[in-house]
């Protein structure tokens, strides 16, 4: 047996441990699907700055066509074309306020990712568990395809493909196929597939779950297959140009982009787009003949085509935005579905907020207005009724409100502030208001353009095939 | 004062509806209404069904308020209500989205009809609880005792390990009832 089947065959049963009071067996949804002999394949690559702190550790895995930034060490574990980005990571002597505790942080925060297989994940942000401040694990966990591990410490989980933990400590949780959660701390959960929770106790209750048969066509995925639908195909009619853009040592910059703005190397740009200032463009981000208004960004895993963004746009992890009209201050959450066409344009008003994982397919033109709520699934103007409140009508809700799959419980003004707050501050880390206010501190956007890129190899025959030495890299020291 | 016993009161089993275990709930309907039509006993008709196992042995019970609720619920799946308890939403909210969802189900409609008459009654019978069983050679005020403390319409009359009979609240109402009126009481 290599090695790297070894790895992988320890972590299922590590996984499958944990899961053991769900009944849950991640075996059917990983064998067959991760392909292992691809392993040694592809490149892996970390980004080094003199803003970020460097300490990358990686042994005993595989990192294929991973992307590492900051602090991280990895240990027997599998991680495929994920991105471990570790820009927010919490620094040495700054502080973390959780509820009334201020936790004053002794060293720099890094990820420590052990026993886990990571498929094509975003891991970002800052750990939020007080209880462990220094250090963002993911532990005994595996995550399948466009999984977002956000601000969540992961100990004995499952995440589905498309799944979102954001904000969240999660132990011993299956977190079901395009599902998003965001609830400070949950453990034992299996949260079905296509399940929208965001939960701030004592404050506000917001949930939403996917009718099971309108949201197969777009991503579903059965025991013992591959994850499929429209999801799935749109990213792969796509990929051939990424393919282009990895296997090219030097990308000529075709693009002009302004010195506030960065563009990442690995990131695909067709024309005609434009890029304003401040505007951040993250690795594997896919833009066409858009318009990037001041101070928007597209982050990982997002496509932006055939649409105007106004300025202020966030396009959260892996959120796409299709023929769509997007005015300023837009907030399209993680893996949202804005799929207009040339006859049935989306256009989004004002100060609007689409939820995490929402899917708006249009089957006719529609115009959402401004500062308007929108979560679910929309075709068409009627669903759009059933799927989306005004913030101002959200803001009277003092007790419950119900629309169809949605439930909300709690203070409709604490969950819009809370939103409008997150907003503001990712456009603030993102580097959107560089020079307007702030005293020019710099985000994303301005610090990412001194980011320079190493490759590291595996070993690419033998019983260690696909494994990667064991590395540690560290800023120069004098000997 | 005449005292009576369970067994004085009491309905033979065989005067009683029963059915065995598999049967639809439209088949035990049936039944109730064809015991109804044989049954002489005063002018109250039977009200429930004993539903009994392959060995005869009752092991379950269906009321008239049992039929309805099966009925009701042909259409109406509260797991998408209950799940909103993992989710952490309060109990009160909970609650209101199940009334809510009950006062919104339609129950007389044609195919609704149908697939309730379908139900197994081994789905919804009414398992019988250990205070509804009484003896036969008891004195009426245990059985009275046991109704009122349970909230019983009727109880299970045993004899030894058997069940011979159901003792019915409405004959010890009217047992009861005679009796305070042989006192002459003015």
């Amino acid at each position: 047996m290599l090695e790297i089947e070894k790895i992988f065959k320890k972590i299922i049963q590590r996984v499958n441990i944990n899961l053991r009071d769900l009944g849950f067996d991640v075996s059917p949804f990983v064998i067959g699907h991760v392909e292992l002999e691809q392993m040694n394949k592809f490149y892996a690559f970390y980004g080094i700055t003199s803003d970020i702190p460097l300490n990358l550790k990686f042994t005993h895995s595989s990192l294929a066509g991973s992307y590492f930034l900051g602090k991280c060490q990895v240990t027997n574990s599998l991680l495929y074309k994920s991105d471990i980005r570790g820009d927010e990571l919490k620094r040495k002597g700054c502080t973390f306020q959780y509820k009334n505790y201020s936790i004053e942080l002794t060293e720099d925060e890094l990820f420590d990712i052990s026993t886990s297989a990571l498929i094509k994940t975003l891991v970002h942000n800052f750990s939020h568990d007080p209880e462990s401040p220094e250090r963002f694990f993911i532990k005994n966990t595996l995550s399948l395809d466009y999984a977002n591990i956000h601000g969540s410490p992961c100990d004995g989980c499952f995440l589905g493909p498309f799944a979102t933990i954001d904000l969240t400590s999660m132990r011993d949780c299956a977190i079901g196929t395009y599902s998003y959660v965001q609830a400070g701390e949950i453990n034992h959960l299996d949260v079905q597939p296509g399940t929208i929770w965001v939960n701030s106790p004592g404050h506000f209750n917001f949930f939403y779950q996917f009718p099971a048969d309108k949201l197969e066509p777009y991503i579903h995925h059965i025991a013992g297959n591959k994850p499929q639908g429209l999801l799935v195909d749109f990213i792969d009619s796509h990929k051939e140009s990424f393919n282009k853009v990895f296997d090219t040592a030097n990308v000529e910059d075709t693009l002009q982009v302004p010195e506030t703005a960065s563009l990442d190397r690995y990131a695909v740009v067709q024309p005609e787009t434009e890029i304003c200032e401040n505007v951040l463009v993250a690795q594997r981000a896919y833009l066409e003949n858009s318009y990037m208004g001041p101070g928007s960004n597209a982050q990982e895993n997002c496509f932006i085509i055939n649409s105007h963004l106004q300025g202020c746009n966030v396009t959260a992890h892996g959120a796409k935005i299709i023929e769509a009209d997007l005015q300023q201050n837009v907030f399209v959450g993680f893996n949202s579905f804005l799929h207009g066409t040339p006859d049935s344009r989306l256009s989004v008003g004002k100060g609007s907020i689409i939820m995490p994982h929402t899917i708006i397919d249009c089957k006719e033109p529609i115009e959402i207005p401004a500062e308007t709520l929108v979560w679910g699934l929309i075709t068409t103007l009627d669903e759009l009724e059933d799927n989306s409140i005004s913030l101002e009508n959200l803001s009277l809700v003092n007790t419950s409100i119900q629309k169809k799959n949605m439930h909300f419980e709690g203070r409709g003004a604490a969950f819009v502030d809370a939103f409008n707050h997150r907003i503001c501050h990712i456009l603030e880390v993102n580097g959107a208001f560089f020079h307007q206010h702030n005293n020019n501190v710099k985000g994303h956007a301005q610090n990412n353009r001194k980011l320079s890129l190493n490759n590291i190899q595996p070993f690419l025959f033998g019983e260690l095939q696909g494994v990667y030495p064991n590395i540690t890299i560290l800023p120069p020291r004098e000997p | 004062m005449k005292k009576h016993t369970v067994k004085d009161l009491m309905v033979p089993i065989s005067e009683y509806a029963t059915v065995p275990l598999g049967t639809t709930l439209f088949d035990a309907i049936l039944a109730l209404e064809n015991a109804q039509e044989n049954f002489e006993h005063g002018k109250y008709h039977h009200r429930a069904i004993l539903v009994l196992d392959k060995h005869n042995k009752v092991v379950g019970r269906i009321s008239q308020l049992r039929v309805l609720k099966a009925m009701e619920s042909a259409e109406t799946d509260y797991s998408h209500i209950e799940q909103l308890k993992m989710y952490k939403f309060s109990d009160a909210y909970i609650s209101q989205q199940r009334e809510k969802a009950r006062l919104n189900c339609k129950v007389f409609t044609n195919t609704l009809l149908k697939e309730a008459a379908k139900k197994l009654v081994d789905d919804f019978m009414q398992k019988p609880t250990p205070d509804e069983y009484v003896s036969e050679l008891s004195e009426l005020d245990l059985a009275m005792h046991k109704m009122v403390a349970g909230a019983h319409q009727s109880l299970l009359v045993t004899q030894e390990d058997d069940i011979v009979g159901v003792l019915r609240l409405v004959d010890v109402f009217t047992a009861s009832f005679h009796a305070m009126k042989e006192l002459d009481i003015s």
